[in-house]
């Protein structure tokens, strides 16, 4: 694995990222332009499960119309991300925060989508409170730290 | 304006302002919680736009998205309101002269007068178009300037740390 973050470093982009004064400003911001958009699209899906909003429509509904969203926001975060360290492979490959963040956005992506797809695929509009407020709080959690996570890259 | 100039001067130098820069945990915490504002308040904004463009739950009735998004909307605004505030605090002296600071503030008034202008005028009669596939273009005009200007808001509002 760190061959191949040593393998990005020596590519031309990423020295082409490093060497630029303004490439990292620009890929941070679509990274919080992603963040709002795909944030928003998962936490009003969390919402509804809990049943804090959207709720006179059913909760497979609200996953299968967010669904989109939510797809093509992580795109892009992953996207902005993966050039973010690119701009430095070797510096996010020791840095504690970066580990942490990919095994709970691992984590996150697989338990959040396999919640929100089953959701989405019932055969009828029926709820079942518990185990969906359960399964919302854990990933809201997940998402939550993950930010935390990611902040504090830039400060271990 | 010397008297804005003198007034940010000040808040620098309390003792506030120099603890909050000067600390190792607050600024990057209140920061924090700026974005997830970000994420609540644009996150919100932005799903009633897209339902005001067609883009997403074209099915359900506009007025019932705009009740159901409306008070993370204000949890966001005031999350992001006061967090703002303290980092504006923090570097207070710094950002008067901050082209992006100055830019991010004319944003926030223009992004503020949307709703203003939509809730007074076209949102009135959303009975009538509640339901409909095409939008009046008031609406849809509205759902636009909101989506820019609150892309703007973040990037300026990101260039801030980059532009001294």
């Amino acid at each position: 694995m760190l061959s191949l973050f040593h393998w990005l470093a020596s590519t031309h982009m990423s020295i082409a990222l490093r060497d630029s004064q303004w490439a990292f400003a620009i890929i941070e911001i679509f990274h919080l332009l992603a963040l709002a958009l795909s944030g928003g699209a998962i936490l009003y899906f969390d919402i509804r499960l809990l049943g804090w909003g959207f709720t006179s429509q059913s909760e497979k509904q609200v996953a299968r119309s967010l669904m989109p969203l939510a797809i093509v926001g992580i795109a892009a975060m992953i996207v902005s991300g993966f050039f973010m360290v690119a701009s430095g492979p070797v510096r996010y490959y020791y840095n504690p925060a970066f580990r942490l963040k990919m095994y709970l956005f691992v984590a996150a992506l697989l338990f959040h989508f396999a919640v929100q797809w089953a959701v989405s695929r019932r055969r009828d509009d029926r709820q079942i409170a518990l185990p969906e407020r359960i399964a919302a709080v854990l990933s809201l959690l997940l998402w939550f730290s993950i930010g935390v996570a990611g902040r504090a890259i830039g400060f271990v | 304006m010397p008297a804005v100039q003198h007034f940010c001067e000040w808040v620098s130098s309390t003792g506030f302002s120099i603890a909050l820069r000067k600390s190792i945990w607050a600024f990057p915490i209140v920061e924090s919680l700026h974005v997830l504002g970000i994420v609540l308040l644009v996150g919100s904004v932005a799903l009633l736009d897209l339902r005001l463009l067609g883009y997403i739950m074209k099915h359900e009735p506009v007025s019932k998205i705009a009740h159901s998004v409306s008070r993370w909307t204000w949890a966001g605004f005031a999350l992001m309101f006061v967090t703002g505030l303290l980092l504006s605090a923090a570097e207070a002296a710094e950002n008067y002269f901050n082209l992006a600071f100055r830019i991010k503030l004319a944003l926030l008034v223009l992004v503020g007068l949307n709703p203003l202008i939509f809730h007074l005028t076209i949102f009135r009669s959303v009975n009538s178009w509640d339901l409909s596939n095409v939008i009046p273009w008031r609406a849809r005009a509205a759902a636009w300037s909101s989506l820019v200007l609150w892309a703007g808001i973040v990037v300026a509002g990101r260039m801030i740390a980059y532009i001294h």
